[in-house]
């Protein structure tokens, strides 16, 4: 039992149906110190956070806190044991004022008879504002609040809960340099006072003002954890990245078509500017970078899901207005979206209907009826080359696992022959033997001579995967990398916005 | 044995999945027994043929509420539609000479128009269909008072009185209106492309537009189907009573839309289940029916109504949790 540890988290598990989020991963945590932690998307950074808090049973571990072994069974629990979360999306009643916001749920120690007490609510929030420093009237409405006052107002909630540990997941995202110099000012007064603050955060610039200490997870592992004082980001990058590339990618021996996708300065106003690639024929694509770059979107614009502001698009040299997902499959695009809950199988139809959908419109007879025994045809003969995992065509698509939905979903795409397939982050949240098969099947189609275009937020897939890679960040491409240049090290960086 | 024993679980389980699918069927059939039970004369041809051409109008509109229910829209305007659709009816065929055949066209084409305009400005205003055909529900009724000078129209002519009151052999006008009306929903929804882009709409509007789907106008396609069968119904019910009632037809929609979910269809969008809306349609004919035929006083009617949406929708998640757990089973 070591007592110089605050919060020790040591060998913890955790598995998903067909995903192992976290094989061997520890924190420990000393009080009074701001502990950062770091690695790529889908390293386990949340998953971890979400077992400390009782969101998650873990699978194997231990966690001692405060010197006992712990096991929460809901945020609740660990909110009332002093461990609290403040999210990346803060939550707050924006119709309800500050003081209202902040003791939402605890409302009974203001309560006599049943009536809230409203003054002496005030009046507690003003106190917890003066002892933090933050200059907030709690009588204003939590819909007037910035970004980074609701980052100040979730912070107070968490103290007020006389947390000794507070998460932070991403709180400078959306924050100015100013402000995060105000939060910064506040989190070093709350260790002063003795508590500890996990940071999460992308950001390697602020990880090394703010924090003493930081650990490195990657790939569901803990790697190592250092004091920011003794190590440089050079060394800090080498560990988030990882040396090697999984020789989990498909070998490709391809030759390369004409172009066949060109895209000029295309620009949404407030999410991307000035962004310019072309894709040819058996190339496979990747759009790399953090969450939030605005990867999906810049390909939403192409595949007119959504308007552009500006830009120019050429398919096979000729220039093209694609002002609707219609006119781009017209045009010879395919696109499988990132949320395939929400916007990529309709739920409570079978897989026959879902699959044929968008090549519906080329098997009706004169009279535009379906030709429905081709349509079963075609459906039947995707779902076998594909592997589609279904007891019959019949079945709800709701009741496919999360692979088999993605490859369905592949298949109701390729049903259309396109020329330029875009995949949105085509294996993210499938289980590791589908997530191979995808790949083998995306290489297959380069092969075939598609050209496909592939958003990944994986650095490990997009190395494995492409013969170009673009990095954006921001809204704007930070790089282009062939594949001779291709490495990890250099394309974090300009992911991460360390190289400009 | 066990292969014999695995084989009568399988029948049991195809039967079960079956009359779950369409529990309004299982439904009719127990009404129908009782009430031939309870009642002498339920089972004669009269009554049976009573029933329908009763129920055909109602049954008209649930059609039309089927492909907006399945497209995952829905039309709160559909009654005072249908009231100032009869009474336009009524109007040209008592006051002009117009020659009957045309008088059904313009009707239509009135249907047609109106669905086409609560579509149009649904896609135009990106408010809920929820808020916007409740305002053209209001206009409608404001037209129809109106045109009607708040009084009945009477006296229509031996051709409209024959839609909602003759036979032909021994079938009534109105059943065969119903019939031929269910055969053409049936097919536009189920084998045409337009149909199915419709209930693909319904089931998840924004995959669909992904998908290539122009929502807007399937949208409007939708709408102008319902008109389409508001001018129907209200031909029928003009005929049936030799007047419009500027009225008549307030408050049909929600009657539509009962039979419409007792009958299988989805009210989130994405399924059509066209015979359901028959059966469902039926069933509150039959029960209203049995009421009639006891002397029972004929505002009883509304509670069994009431009764039968619960009933078919408990029925429903009672189904749904089924076959979950055939689903889990399945998968381990």
């Amino acid at each position: 039992m070591s007592q110089e540890y605050l919060l020790e988290m040591s060998g913890i598990e955790k598995a998903f149906p067909g995903v192992k989020a976290l094989s061997d991963a520890s924190l420990r945590v000393k009080s009074g110190e701001i502990h950062g932690l770091i690695g790529e998307n889908g390293a386990g950074k949340s998953t971890l956070m979400k077992i400390l808090l009782g969101d998650y049973t873990r699978d194997a571990g231990e966690i001692i806190y405060k010197g006992e072994k712990i096991c929460f069974s809901s945020p609740r629990q660990a909110k009332e044991k002093g461990i609290c979360m403040i999210p990346q999306e803060i939550n707050m009643v924006s119709t309800a004022d500050l003081a209202e916001n902040v003791w939402l749920g605890r409302e009974h120690q203001f309560a006599t008879l049943g009536l809230i007490n409203k003054a002496k609510r005030l009046e507690a929030t003003r106190k917890l504002f003066k002892q933090l420093k933050i200059e907030l009237d709690p009588k204003s409405l939590a819909v007037e609040l910035s970004v980074a006052q609701l980052q100040l107002l979730a912070l107070a909630r968490a103290v007020s809960y006389e947390a000794d540990i507070i998460i932070m997941d991403e709180p400078t995202s959306s924050l100015s340099e100013s402000e995060v110099k105000g939060l910064f000012k506040i989190m070093e007064d709350l260790i002063n006072q003795g508590k500890s603050i996990i940071f999460i955060s992308h950001k390697l610039d602020e990880m090394f003002t703010i924090c003493s200490h930081i650990t490195i997870l990657r790939d569901g592992y803990y790697i190592s954890n250092h004091k920011t004082t003794e190590i440089t980001k050079d060394e800090l990058i080498t560990k988030i990245a990882g040396r090697e590339i999984k020789n989990l990618y498909p070998v490709r021996n391809h030759t390369l078509g004409k172009t066949v996708l060109e895209v000029k300065d295309l620009s949404q106003t407030g999410t991307f500017q000035n962004i310019s690639f072309s894709v040819k024929e058996g190339e496979i694509l990747s759009l790399y970078g953090l969450v939030g770059a605005g990867r999906s979107e810049i390909m939403c614009g192409v595949f007119g899901i959504d308007e552009i502001d500006g830009g120019e698009i050429r398919i096979e040299g000729k220039p093209i207005k694609i002002k609707s997902p219609k006119a781009a499959i017209r045009s010879g695009l395919a696109m499988v979206t990132e949320d395939r809950l929400s916007t990529g199988i309709i739920g409570n139809q079978s897989v026959l209907e879902n699959v044929s959908l968008v090549n519906l419109y080329k098997i009706c007879n004169k009279f535009k009826f379906v030709k429905n025994r081709q349509e079963r045809e075609d459906v039947n003969r995707i779902v076998e080359e594909l592997d589609v995992k279904i007891a019959s065509l019949h079945q709800v698509m709701s009741s496919l696992s999360g692979g088999n939905q993605q490859k369905a979903i592949l298949g109701k795409w390729l049903l259309t022959k396109p020329k330029i397939l875009i995949l949105d982050e085509p294996t993210r949240g499938i289980d590791v033997g589908s997530k191979a098969e995808i790949h083998k099947m995306i290489a297959n189609l380069a092969e075939e001579g598609m050209a496909v275009i592939m958003i990944s937020s994986e650095l490990s897939e997009a190395l494995g995967m492409s013969d170009r890679i673009v990095v954006i960040r921001e809204g704007k491409i930070t790089g282009e990398f062939a594949r001779e240049e291709l490495d990890s090290e250099i394309i974090i960086n300009h992911a991460f916005g360390y190289i400009d | 044995m066990e292969e014999k024993i695995k084989q009568k679980k399988h029948t049991k389980n195809e039967i079960a999945n079956f009359l779950l699918n369409n529990k309004a069927l299982l439904l009719l059939f127990v009404a129908l027994i009782t009430c031939t039970a309870i009642s002498e004369n339920f089972l004669s041809l009269n009554n049976i043929r009573n029933v329908l051409r009763q129920n055909a109008a109602s049954c008209i509109l649930g059609l039309g509420f089927t492909c907006i229910l399945s497209a995952g829209n829905i039309d709160l305007s559909v009654g005072y539609m249908t009231g100032m659709l009869g009474v336009i009816a009524a109007l040209i065929d008592t006051r002009t000479s117009i020659p009957f055949g045309i008088t059904v066209l313009i009707v239509l084409g009135a249907g047609v128009f109106c669905g086409f305009v609560n579509g149009l400005i649904g896609m135009t205003i990106k408010m809920p269909m929820f808020i916007i055909t409740l305002a053209t529900g209001q206009f409608f009724r404001g037209v129809c008072y109106v045109i009607s000078n708040n009084t009945p129209v009477t006296g229509v002519s031996d051709s409209m009185k024959f839609l909602g009151q003759g036979y032909v052999g021994v079938v009534p006008a109105p059943v065969i209106l119903m019939v031929i009306t269910g055969v053409a929903i049936y097919i536009i929804l189920n084998k045409s492309i337009v149909g199915r882009w419709a209930v693909a709409m319904g089931g998840n509007a924004e995959a669909a537009r992904i998908s290539g789907i122009n929502i807007s106008r399937i949208t409007i396609v939708v709408y102008v189907l319902l008109g389409l069968c508001c001018s129907l119904a209200s031909l029928i019910l003009t005929g049936r009573a030799v007047s419009a009632q500027p009225t008549a037809g307030a408050g049909m929609e929600m009657d539509a839309i009962a039979a419409v979910v007792i009958g299988g269809t989805s009210m989130s969008g994405g399924k059509a289940k066209v015979i359901g809306t028959f059966f469902g349609v039926m069933l509150v004919g039959v029960l209203n029916n049995v009421l009639n035929l006891l002397g029972i006083d004929s505002n009883y009617q509304y509670m069994v109504k009431g009764i039968m949406i619960i009933v078919a929708v408990t029925l429903d998640s009672c189904a749904q949790k089924y076959f979950d757990n055939q689903l889990k089973k399945a998968v381990k």
